[in-house]
C-alpha cells in the first residue's frame, strides 16, 4: 500500500535533480553502448545482402529465415532445447533446493557456495568436461555399454548432449533462486500447519509450494533465457548439425561473413525471447496472485 | 521415517553435486595427468602442463589482455552501478521500476547479440574495432550484476545514519566517505569481483570483437580448441578455476561476502 501512495506522490515530477544526475551516466551508457548498437543490428537486418536480394529496407531476411526449412528448424530447435532445459532444471533444482533446506545451516551454506564454482569457472572448462564425459568411449557411456544396459550410443553432436550441458549450466542458478525463496517462508507457518494436523505432503502442497511459486517463476525465467541465449554448449556439444539461433549468428559472421543475415537471426532470437518471457510472466502472475 | 528420508536426501544431494562438479573435476584431474594424449587413463602426477603455459606466448599475452579488459569493464560497471543504485534506493524516483528494469536489461539480451550489435555499430560508423570497444561491451554485459549486488547492499543501509552525520555538521562528501561508503563497501567489493570474474571467463561477448592483439583468454582457448584439444587446455582452464574459486573463498572467509545466493 505505502508503495502505491509513494508512487502517486512522486508521479508529478517529484524526482529530485540529484537522483537524475546519479542515474544519467548508467542510462546514457546503456543507450550508447547497447541501444544504439541494437538499432544498428535492427537496421542491418532489414537490408539486402548476398543471400537475399531485395530493394531497400524490408522484412525479406526474416521471411527467408522462416521460409527455409533448415533455418526454421533452427528456430524450433532453439525453443525446444530451452523448454526442455527449463523443465528438467526446475524439477531437479526444486528437489535439490528442498533437500538443501533440510541440511543443517552451516553445512548447507558451504554446499550453497559450492554451487557457484561452475558459474565462476566459466563455460569453456565445463563444456570441455562434458566433451570427455559424453564421448563415445567416455567414462559415462562405456561402463553402461559393457554391462549391456545400452547399445553403443553417440551423444556428442546430438540435441540430448546440448540439453545435458545446458541443464548443468542452469541448474546452480535454479537451485540458488528456489533456495532463496524457500528460505523466506517463515518456519512458524510450517509449524502452524503441522500442529493443526497436516501431514508432510499436505504441508508441502498447501503451504510450501504455493509460497515458493514466485521463486519458481524467476528460476524458470532465468533458466529459459540462459538456455535460449547460450552459445558455448550448443557450439561444442551440438556443432553444425544441431544449429540453434546463437550458433547460427556465429556461423553467419565467422564463416559466411553475412552481417545482414546475422543481424536478422540475432533480432529474431531477441524478439522471440522477449515475447516468451513477457507472456510467461503474465501467465504466471495470474497463478501467483 | 527420518533415517530413510535422511539417507535418501543425502543420496540425492550426492548425485546432484556429482553432476554439478563432475565436468570441472575431470578436467582438473586430467590437467595433472602426465599422459600426452587426451583424454587418457591416469598415468602419473605432473605439473608439466602448467609449466608449459608460460612457454605459450599467446596464452600469456591473452591473460594480460583479459586482466585489462575485466578490470576496466568491472570498474565502469561498478561505478555506474553504485551511482544508479544509490539514486534508486535513496530518492523517490518516478518510474523507479521501469528504470531498474531498463538498467538490468542487458541480462535479457543474449551475450552473443550484445557483441554482434557493437560490432555492427562500429562497422556502420566506419570505426576500427579496438580495445575500447571490447571493454565497453564487457561493461554492458557485467553492469546488471554489479548493479544488483550494490542494490541489495544499499537496501540494507539505514539512511538515518546519513541524516545524523549531516545534522552533526558533516559535509555531504564527508558523510558519503565516512558513513555511507564504509557500510556499503562489502556490496561494492562483491559487485566488482563478480563483474571481474564474469568478464574474465566470458567468450560470446568478445567473439566478434577481438583482433590478434586484443584476444582475450577465452578467445585464445576457443581458437586453440578448434584445432586440437590437449592437456595444455585443461591446465589453462584449471588455472582459471583455481583463481576464481580462490577469490570466492577468500571473500567468503575474510569479508563474509557471498557473490551469489
Amino acid at each position: 500500500m505505502s508503495e502505491a501512495t509513494t508512487a502517486v506522490r512522486v508521479a508529478d515530477d517529484a524526482t529530485p535533480p540529484a537522483a537524475w544526475a546519479l542515474l544519467a551516466p548508467a542510462i546514457a551508457f546503456l543507450a550508447v553502448c547497447l541501444l544504439a548498437p541494437l538499432a544498428a543490428t535492427a537496421w542491418l537486418s532489414l537490408s539486402p545482402n548476398v543471400l537475399v536480394k531485395f530493394d531497400g529496407p524490408g522484412l525479406d531476411n526474416y521471411r527467408y529465415l522462416f521460409g527455409k526449412a533448415y533455418y526454421f528448424d533452427t528456430v524450433l530447435r532453439t525453443l525446444r532445447i530451452a523448454f526442455n532445459v527449463t523443465f528438467v532444471a526446475l524439477a531437479v533444482g526444486y528437489a535439490a533446493a528442498l533437500a538443501l533446506k533440510g541440511v543443517a545451516r552451516r553445512l548447507g551454506s558451504t554446499l550453497i557456495v559450492g554451487l557457484t564454482f561452475p558459474i565462476l569457472a566459466g563455460p569453456l572448462i565445463i563444456v570441455l568436461g562434458w566433451m570427455i564425459l559424453l564421448a563415445d568411449g567416455g567414462p559415462l557411456i562405456r561402463p553402461l555399454v559393457q554391462a549391456g544396459w545400452i547399445g553403443p550410443l553417440r551423444l556428442i553432436g546430438t540435441e540430448t548432449a546440448i540439453v545435458i550441458g545446458l541443464v548443468h549450466f542452469t541448474l546452480p542458478f535454479v537451485i540458488l533462486t528456489v533456495y532463496a525463496s524457500l528460505s523466506q517462508i517463515p518456519d512458524d507457518l510450517v509449524e502452524a500447519a503441522r500442529s493443526l494436523g497436516a501431514g508432510p505432503l499436505q504441508v508441502f502442497r498447501r503451504v510450501v509450494w504455493p509460497l515458493s511459486l514466485p521463486g519458481v517463476l524467476s528460476a524458470a525465467l532465468i533458466a529459459f533465457s540462459l538456455a535460449a541465449s547460450a552459445y558455448v554448449s550448443p557450439h561444442y556439444l551440438g556443432g553444425a548439425a544441431q544449429l540453434v539461433l546463437t550458433t547460427l549468428v556465429g556461423q553467419f559472421i565467422l564463416t559466411t561473413f553475412n552481417s545482414q543475415m546475422a543481424g536478422a537471426a540475432a533480432m529474431l532470437l531477441l524478439v522471440v525471447m522477449v515475447i516468451l518471457i513477457f507472456a510467461f510472466t503474465r501467465l504466471m502472475s495470474r497463478f501467483i496472485r | 521415517m527420518s533415517t530413510v528420508a535422511a539417507t535418501g536426501r543425502w543420496a540425492f544431494l550426492l548425485l546432484v553435486y556429482a553432476f554439478v562438479v563432475g565436468p570441472a573435476a575431470i578436467i582438473v584431474v586430467d590437467s595433472f595427468n602426465s599422459a600426452t594424449s587426451f583424454p587418457a587413463p591416469f598415468e602419473s602426477l605432473t605439473l608439466k602442463w602448467y609449466a608449459s603455459i608460460a612457454r605459450h606466448e599467446e596464452f600469456v599475452a591473452s591473460i594480460r589482455v583479459s586482466t585489462i579488459v575485466a578490470t576496466a569493464a568491472a570498474s565502469i560497471a561498478t561505478a555506474l552501478g553504485i551511482l544508479a543504485a544509490y539514486a534508486l534506493v535513496r530518492f523517490p524516483v518516478a518510474g523507479r521500476n521501469a528504470i531498474a528494469t531498463f538498467l538490468l536489461g542487458p541480462l535479457l539480451v543474449p551475450q552473443i547479440v550484445i557483441g554482434l550489435a557493437m560490432l555492427q555499430l562500429i562497422e556502420l560508423a566506419g570505426l576500427r574495432i579496438g580495445l575500447a570497444g571490447l571493454i565497453l561491451v564487457h561493461a554492458v554485459y557485467v553492469m546488471p550484476f554489479a548493479l544488483r549486488l550494490t542494490l541489495t547492499g544499499l537496501a540494507r543501509f539505514d539512511f538515518v545514519l546519513e541524516d545524523a552525520a549531516r545534522s552533526l555538521g558533516a559535509s555531504r562528501w564527508r558523510t558519503l566517505w565516512h558513513v555511507t561508503l564504509p557500510v556499503i563497501r562489502p556490496a561494492l567489493v562483491s559487485g566488482f569481483v563478480f563483474a571481474f570474474i564474469l568478464s574474465f571467463v566470458n567468450l560470446p561477448v568478445s567473439l566478434f570483437l577481438t583482433s590478434p592483439q586484443t584476444a582475450t583468454l577465452p578467445i585464445v582457448m576457443f581458437a586453440y580448441m578448434e584445432s586440437r584439444i590437449d592437456p595444455l587446455v585443461t591446465a589453462v582452464s584449471s588455472l582459471v578455476l583455481f583463481v576464481a574459486v580462490g577469490i570466492t573463498l577468500a571473500l567468503e572467509r575474510v569479508f563474509k561476502l557471498r557473490l551469489l545466493g
